[in-house]
């Protein structure tokens, strides 16, 4: 009889053969100390981190901290129950009012985590009748979340709003309604999508509702840091706002907001709100005191984009190909997963994390290098971030001798 | 369910380019076990499939498609949908 493991063998063959015989595991990585929103001590090494998505580098901000402090104090380490038995605090209300206030929704409601809240929302929210039509490149908890409803889920091209038109339009006359799931930044490369003309897609038709993943724009696009809906002046048209405090929000948590008149009944039938514990009071308000800043971070937005800039800039100039244009996300793509694997050590082993993300969880079959900028990281920290993936990216022969840069050493 | 020849047809040209492992292909050919397919091909067989023949195939039904006659038949009912 062939044990309960097995099937996992081919993986775990090709996992191994992947890592090779020695050098740190990057799926292994263990944080020895945090020094700061950038900084941590890594194998004893002092490391700058550039993949932490931690865009505005709020895991310390002092509001949040003594927030968290007293609520520690006053309510302690846990809630032990649900949002709909002895799990919803005060503290959960005013957090889910800061939530409908900062978006300008009528509704919101506070999941455990990003990953539960569109597992949540995106099994329950269509029926059999309904269609669900999903960005290709969408997120794992996306495409986990659509798996468990009832409706029929239609994938269309990444980022391609006429592909979108042409599954509509094929949908035309059919009852039952229509759901767009998008991304307002898709996390592996760090693009964005074209909203305007899924929105001005969406409006050909009717019964059409649109929801977008804010996971990675929350906090970082538009002058009040409400994401890609309102940088694109589209918030009216968008019918259901997810996102997740795990990002730009420096905690852990997940939402919805939506102004459905009817959306509060979600909270008796979607099974990932009902079926597990509340977050403990201490990340619901530092969640809560970070949104706050998030709102007035327009200057944390300005030096994260130009955090960003500085990044592209340096890895472009050096001849790495990259995943897209300036975002808080710069990816750079290896020609396969050994370089991506041998790349990662080298920056690792001189002192900087970034992720490494590989097929088939990435766009295109992509090998990555993901860094995500953080408002906190200094010009002098991307300089050395750009000197060690020059370094880097040299020995590995992806780029001829920079001709301006100094290498490091090595 | 016998597949229907005519989309078996049509279906072949299109899996051309996708038939890495050089199996010969018919309807009984296997996606997994003879084309070696794995979620990022099907992926771009399924769109290839669906600009073919203007349609969309629903991410619901692939998990009953194991082969080139499942897929046609697949197809088939789809397209008596879109007729009704
Ligand atoms: C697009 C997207 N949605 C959802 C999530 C899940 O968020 P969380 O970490 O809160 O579970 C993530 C992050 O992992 C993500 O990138």
């Amino acid at each position: 009889m062939a044990d309960l493991f097995d099937r996992f063998a081919p993986l775990m063959a090709q996992r191994d053969a992947l890592l090779g015989d020695g050098g740190i595991n990057p799926f292994q990585v263990k944080m020895d100390e945090l020094l700061s929103p950038t900084e941590a001590m890594i194998e004893g090494r002092r490391t700058i981190l550039a993949g932490t998505n931690n865009y505005l580098g709020l895991t310390f901000s002092p509001e949040a901290l003594k927030a968290a402090h007293d609520a520690l104090e006053a309510c302690g380490t846990g809630t032990t129950g649900s949002r709909v038995a002895n799990g919803t605090y005060g503290s959960h209300k005013d957090l889910e009012n800061a939530l409908a206030e900062f978006f300008g929704k009528d509704h919101a409601m506070v999941f455990s985590t990003g990953f539960l809240a569109n597992l949540g929302i995106l099994s329950t929210l269509m029926g059999p009748e309904d269609y669900i039509l999903m960005d290709a490149d969408c997120h794992a908890s996306i495409y986990d979340g659509v798996r468990g409803s009832a409706a029929q889920i239609i994938r269309f091209r990444h980022n391609d709003a006429a592909d979108l038109e042409k599954r509509l339009a094929r949908l035309e006359g059919k009852p039952g309604n229509k759901l767009i799931v998008i991304e307002g930044i898709y996390s592996m490369l760090g693009d964005k999508a074209p909203i305007a003309e899924i929105v001005a897609v969406k409006k050909k038709f009717s019964n059409v509702y649109l929801l977008s993943d804010e996971a990675h724009s929350l906090g970082v696009l538009g002058r009040y840091g409400r994401g890609l809906p309102e940088e694109a002046g589209v918030e009216d048209d968008v019918d259901f706002i997810v996102g997740t405090f795990s990002k730009s929000v420096g905690t852990v948590g997940g939402f919805c907001v939506s102004n459905h008149p009817q959306f509060d009944v979600l909270r008796l039938v979607c099974r990932a709100y009902v079926f597990t514990a509340s977050l403990p009071p201490s990340v619901v308000v530092s969640a809560t005191a970070n949104l706050k800043l998030i709102k007035q971070g327009g200057a944390l937005r300005a030096r994260l984009m130009r955090n960003a800039e500085q990044l592209h800039q340096g890895l472009s100039g050096l001849g790495l190909k990259l995943g897209s244009d300036v975002s808080s996300v710069i990816a750079v793509v290896a020609p396969d997963p050994q370089t991506a694997i041998a790349f990662w050590r080298g920056l690792i082993e001189a002192g900087v994390y970034v992720n490494l993300a590989l097929p088939p969880a990435t766009p295109f079959g992509y090998s990555l290098l993901r860094a995500s900028l953080c408002a906190a990281h200094t010009e002098a920290q991307i300089d050395q971030i750009i000197d060690i993936f020059a370094d880097v990216a040299l020995r590995l022969g992806m780029i001829e001798r920079p001709a301006s840069r100094r290498i490091a050493a090595g | 369910m016998s597949a229907p020849a005519e989309i078996v047809a049509r279906l072949i040209p299109i899996l051309g380019p996708f038939n890495k492992t050089n199996a010969p292909l018919s309807a009984a050919t296997r996606f997994t076990e003879d084309l070696n397919f794995d979620s990022l091909i099907v992926m771009e067989f399924v769109a290839a499939v669906e600009d073919a023949f203007d349609i969309s195939v629903p991410l619901n039904i692939l998990p009953d498609v194991a082969t080139v006659g499942e897929l046609a038949s697949a197809i088939d009912k789809i397209l008596g949908e879109g007729k009704s």
